[in-house]
């Protein structure tokens, strides 16, 4: 099997020099494109694992790149965005995005979405079947049961709903929206206040300190994270 | 007050001569009673007596009268032949003239004393009138209070209306903005208004055809307006006294006027210079703060590229204290776009229920690497309900105080953070048990651009003034307070306007 391929989109040589330092560091194979064009090209050609793409292109927005790539290519996208640009974010990650790394960003970060993306793509391990662990959390999807450093956790059925939920995306953030439409359904998905009370229901019964969490990490103004290394 | 003066004089004159009358036949009587036991010349001085009383009380005109009465009553009743105007004995002419002289000499220096005392009752009251206005005029703060201040004392001394009018931007004379009641002088009043203002001398009622009187208000710095006075009595100003009382006031209000311009002035000479050290606080620390990080970024970058033989540890702190330096940057560079989007006030707020909880949390997370070796109590109260807040704000808000008391502590101090509810609101408390705070600092310190003691520290100075403006953006108040033990606590509230909403009870599996 050749070693992942690499889409990155971005218009800055200097963070494409980085990208491609850290990324050929980790024997990725790298493709680059400049423009939002460019990009699309580069993703129908080399048909990438990962694509990593800018939200202030050039040419087009890169919400627009990350829409044309939907139509037809489910490769997991990674974008790039400033801090402050919280809505840009949930819009990319609504419009198809699997998660973002904010700038300025290091490369432990970047590295962990990208293998986060790349076990995704693959399919990975965290089938329905599969026994979830990290850090002393498992989760058994086979035998419905969560247990905290060896001890049982009784979890009520929507809160366990949202713990398979943030199994199955372990490591991706989910947004609010994408949250509620799978654990409470479509019409429930502007009430992110459910969301807030069964998550903080959650915390107590599976972080050892709710206000400094392990696992289930929050994004504000985004979504939420389950840690999965 | 002269149509007061006036009214009081005429009635007293009329009744005084009725006076007169009354106490010389009143006189009359006591010595027709007493007459057959006293020598005439006594019956001269129960006159006299009549004469002064009446003089000390009623002015001259009646105690001339009285004087007269007097000696014809004496004649008619006391100088054989009694009950006729003849005299018999020549001498009792002599008396006469010297009774009728005497009388006369008492009701002229009465009058006299009695119109002394009403013109030091007069000065007294002009005096009283005049402190009264300065005392006015000395609370005015600033312009249009100097003009409401003047305006009632010389509407309510001189029964008058009373107008400003002050050159304009472009020379003309106009009344003054936000002013007061008063009366709107017509096109030829402001002609004599405007003479006044050129030749500095008083024109007007008496001298023009105009309705009121125009005084140029003249200072140290020159004439500075005109004061027009609109009589309710076009004769009021007739009486030199009362003239000059008004050119006293006019006097007074100039130089009020002007104090208050200077002062005006000053304060906003004040304020530009304020905006000015703002601005070049700002350029100042922004230059140093961005080239500080620069200098250790661009110094080490720069060693490890021609330095190939660098051992490990060096290299590693090179490396890391670049990423530090980066850290930084990004830290001011936040703070900077925030503060400008608060300032510029197109930041809204993307309010939703959230739970303090997971904000402290998330600004814990950011935070990272700096916490570790900080004993961290988090002491969040069971029950927190949900706020409907901007989290991203909020979270900043927390990160910032989190920040500040890491920058301002020293290394493995404790911070403490408390979150409470009560009376619908949420208090959130972040405490450090650094130096604390210098006295004064406690509202400084959310000044932007100030940077408290031990100003090592380093950043813009904004973090502060960002969480406050947050805050109160959320109708919430942020504020410090030193504490006993050592160290400061910060508290910032978030007020609980609405309910959260129900969210239906899970059953346990």
């Amino acid at each position: 099997m050749p070693e992942p391929a690499i889409v990155v989109i971005e218009d800055e040589a200097t963070i494409r020099r980085f990208l491609r330092v850290t990324l050929h560091a980790q024997s990725y194979r790298l493709f680059e494109a400049t423009t939002g064009a460019e990009g699309l090209v580069e993703v129908a050609t080399r048909q990438p694992d990962v694509v990593i793409v800018d939200l202030g292109l050039p040419d087009v927005d890169g919400l627009e790149v990350i829409r044309r790539i939907r139509e037809w290519s489910p490769v997991p996208i990674i974008v790039l965005s400033a801090r402050g640009g919280e809505r840009d974010k949930v819009t990319a990650l609504d419009a198809g995005a699997d998660d973002y790394v904010e700038k300025p960003f290091g490369t432990d970060e970047l590295l962990a979405r990208v293998r986060v993306a790349l076990r995704h793509a693959a399919g990975g391990t965290r089938d329905a079947d599969a026994v979830f662990t990290v850090d002393g959390l498992t989760v058994d999807q086979a035998r419905r049961v969560v247990s905290v450093d060896g001890h049982e956790t009784h979890l009520t059925p929507i809160e366990y709903k949202l713990v398979t939920t943030l199994v199955h995306h372990a490591g991706k953030v989910l947004t609010h929206r994408q949250l509620l439409r799978e654990v409470w359904g479509p019409t429930h998905v502007e009430d992110a206040h459910y969301l807030r009370v069964y998550m903080g229901q959650l915390r107590r019964k599976i972080e050892r300190d709710p206000a400094q969490p392990r696992y289930l990490l929050t994004e504000p103004g985004v979504g939420y994270r389950l840690v999965d290394e | 007050m002269n149509a007061r003066l006036r009214s009081a004089v005429v009635p007293a004159a009329w009744s005084g001569y009725g006076w007169a009358a009354a106490l010389v036949g009143a006189a009359t009587a006591a010595t027709l009673l007493i007459a057959p036991y006293v020598a005439p010349a006594n019956v001269i001085m129960v006159y006299l007596v009549s004469v002064l009383v009446v003089a000390t009380r009623f002015g001259r005109g009646p105690s001339v009268l009285a004087s007269v009465l007097s000696v014809a009553a004496f004649n008619f009743f006391f100088v054989p032949p009694h009950f006729t105007f003849a005299v018999a004995d020549t001498q009792y002419l002599i008396t006469f003239g010297v009774m009728f002289l005497v009388a006369l000499v008492i009701s002229d220096l009465a009058a006299r004393i009695r119109a002394q005392a009403e013109s030091a009752q007069r000065r007294e009251r002009r005096t009283a009138a005049l402190y009264a206005m300065s005392r006015d005029l000395g609370r005015a703060r600033g312009v249009v209070d100097v003009f409401a201040a003047s305006a009632r004392h010389v509407a309510d001394v001189f029964a008058s209306d009373v107008t400003f009018l002050l050159p304009a931007a472009d020379g003309a004379l106009a009344r003054p903005a936000g002013a007061m009641d008063g009366f709107d002088p017509d096109a030829s009043d402001r002609n004599v208004a405007r003479w006044v203002f050129e030749h500095r001398q008083p024109a007007g009622l008496g001298t023009t055809s105009a309705r009121a009187l125009y005084l140029p208000l003249v200072a140290s710095r020159g004439v500075l307006g005109v004061l027009g006075v609109r009589p309710a009595d076009v004769r009021a100003f007739d009486v030199p006294d009362q003239l000059h009382q008004l050119e006293t006031f006019a006097n007074q209000t100039a130089l009020a006027l002007e104090r208050a311009q200077l002062a005006d002035d000053a304060h906003e000479a004040e304020l530009r210079a304020e905006a000015e050290r703002l601005r070049s606080s700002l350029l100042s620390s922004v230059s140093h703060d961005l080239r500080t990080p620069l200098a250790t970024i661009t110094g080490a970058a720069s060693l490890l590229l021609t330095e190939p033989h660098v051992d490990d540890d060096t290299r590693r702190e090179l490396l890391e204290s670049v990423r530090d330096e980066a850290e930084r940057l990004n830290r001011l560079v936040q703070n900077l776009l925030e503060m400008t989007r608060l300032e510029s006030g197109t930041l809204r707020l993307q309010r939703d229920w959230h739970s303090v909880e997971e904000l402290v949390g998330a600004a814990l997370r950011r935070l990272g690497k700096p916490l570790t070796g900080r004993r961290l109590d988090v002491t969040l109260a069971p029950d927190l309900p949900l706020v409907r807040m901007d989290d991203v704000l909020v979270e900043q808000v927390l990160t910032n105080l989190l920040d500040n008391a890491l920058k301002y502590t020293p290394a493995g101090t404790p911070i403490r953070i408390v979150a409470t509810a009560s009376e619908g609101r949420i208090t959130v408390e972040v405490a450090d048990r650094g130096p604390g705070l210098r006295p004064g600092d406690e509202e400084r310190v959310f000044e932007k651009f100030y940077r408290g003691a031990g100003t090592a520290q380093r950043g813009a100075g904004l973090g502060l003034a960002i969480c406050k403006a947050i805050v109160e953006a959320h109708g919430g108040r942020l504020w410090a307070h030193g504490l006993p033990e050592g160290g400061v606590a910060f508290f910032f509230t978030l007020p609980m306007t609405e309910a959260p909403p129900i969210v239906a009870a899970s059953t346990h599996a």
